[in-house]
């Protein structure tokens, strides 16, 4: 049986409160985010499936053929051929975006209520992001 | 084995690791990341970006729902990344490194062992709902970390407001290396530092660690999917399957005791967990 203390903590007039329309932007940020990824992804998938009739499971892990596509050229190439995997690249890429697309609305929103100190933090988290994906993993490729 | 069969039993797979991720708070990856290896035999790296993804997809799915309902802490969640966000680049970066230096063996028994560990850390969680009051701190006051939401299973507003910001950040830290080492949500490290350190309401802890969950994963998918540690055709049917199962989770969350979840949550990990060292030992 779970407890339920009595002397629930009290807010402080310290506490503030993002407008509620930073919380439904990035709902809608996630959903569509998320939507758009899960619909490269299966539709890649199914193209990958269809032109691979015979393929093993084996066969797919011995052979990843993502990094061909990890460039914007070789993305877009891959893209304006419909190649599955290509498909399926920028699926992931579309999920990895999808959190950094929410530190961008925090960002914006802190900004935009003067917020100066949340603000510097949005803006550290998402420099760090950009550097993982932009700098230290193609170096580590 | 054919590879539709293969990506039809990954995808049903995914999604109760996505429903049990969801519900637990957890991410879908402590499950999804050993069965990956036990069951369907990927190798070690690649199960580790996979799992990454896995909590991409958990955590947008849910975070959605929580975001929504004013359930996840959109600001003490960005705080804290300020440390969950470095600690994954470095456990990612780390990964890589083991990986091209073949202890592959080593990352799976260092696996294991957190999987163990996240089973009396998920005990720990205190049942309680609403913790009492305790003094905020200057950080938390100067940020303005706290705010209010509603429960369901009170039928109330609930205000809280955080505290202990310092020890918050150290454990968020150590969440973000193994977030990114093992490609792993740590949604367990995360919980117990907003219940404990930040002295949280449970379902505010919860929510605002899967909404914590997907930037960590972000800064670690990044690493993982830039360095080709990310393999799209089994990436893809987790994906699709842990957020299907998320979702569903999430819709239950609002109303439901986790304590219930968490007991059956455990033996599940204790199977996997001693399976993973074995199979890294050379013994399975």
């Amino acid at each position: 049986m779970r407890s339920v203390d009595s002397s629930p903590a009290i807010q402080s007039s310290a506490t503030r409160s993002l407008p509620p329309e930073a919380y439904t932007r990035m709902t809608l940020v996630l959903r569509l985010g998320l939507g758009i990824a899960l619909v490269l992804l299966a539709g890649g998938l199914l193209v990958y499936l269809a032109g691979n009739p015979r393929a093993s499971s084996s066969s797919v892990e011995s052979n990843n053929p993502i990094l061909g596509y990890l460039t914007v050229p070789g993305l877009a190439s891959g893209l304006a051929a419909g190649s599955a995997t290509a498909i399926l690249t920028l699926g992931l890429l579309v999920l990895v975006a999808t959190p950094i697309l929410r530190v961008v609305s925090g960002l914006y929103y802190f900004g935009r209520t003067g917020e100066r100190a949340m603000t510097a933090i949005a803006l550290t988290v998402l420099v760090l992001l950009l550097l993982g994906l932009l700098v230290i993993g193609p170096l580590l490729r | 084995m054919d590879l539709a069969l293969f990506v039809l039993l990954l995808a049903i797979t995914s999604v109760i690791a996505g429903l049990v991720g969801s519900l637990t708070g957890l991410g879908g990856g402590v499950v999804m990341i050993p069965l990956l290896v036990v069951l369907f035999a990927t190798s070690v790296p690649v199960a580790i970006g996979t799992g990454v993804v896995t909590i991409l997809a958990t955590s947008s799915a849910t975070g959605a729902v929580y975001v929504r309902d004013h359930l996840s802490d959109i600001r003490i969640g960005m705080f804290l990344e300020i440390a969950t966000v470095p600690g994954a680049l470095i456990g990612a970066t780390a990964t890589v490194f083991l990986t091209h230096a073949n202890l592959a063996s080593a990352l799976l028994i260092a696996f294991g062992c957190v999987l163990l560990a996240t089973i009396p850390l998920t005990l720990a969680r205190r049942n309680v709902e609403i913790p009492p009051a305790v003094p905020s701190d200057h950080v938390a006051q100067r940020l303005g970390l706290g705010g209010e939401y509603h429960d369901q299973f009170l039928h109330r507003d609930v205000p809280y407001e955080a505290a202990r910001t310092r020890p918050a950040l150290a454990v968020m830290f150590s969440a973000g290396v193994v977030s990114g080492m093992f490609g792993i949500g740590a949604g367990v490290l995360k919980v117990l530092a907003l219940e404990r350190s930040l002295n949280l309401p449970m379902k505010v802890a919860t929510a605002t660690s899967n909404f914590m969950i997907g930037v960590t994963a972000a800064a670690g998918a990044g690493v993982l999917l830039a360095a080709g540690y990310v393999n799209p055709v089994i990436a893809a049917p987790v994906a699709i399957g842990t957020a299907a199962g998320a979702y569903f989770g999430s819709q239950v969350l609002p109303s439901l005791q986790n304590r219930t979840v968490r007991i059956i949550f455990v033996p599940v990990v204790l199977a996997l967990s001693i399976e993973v060292i074995l199979r890294g030992l050379g013994l399975a």
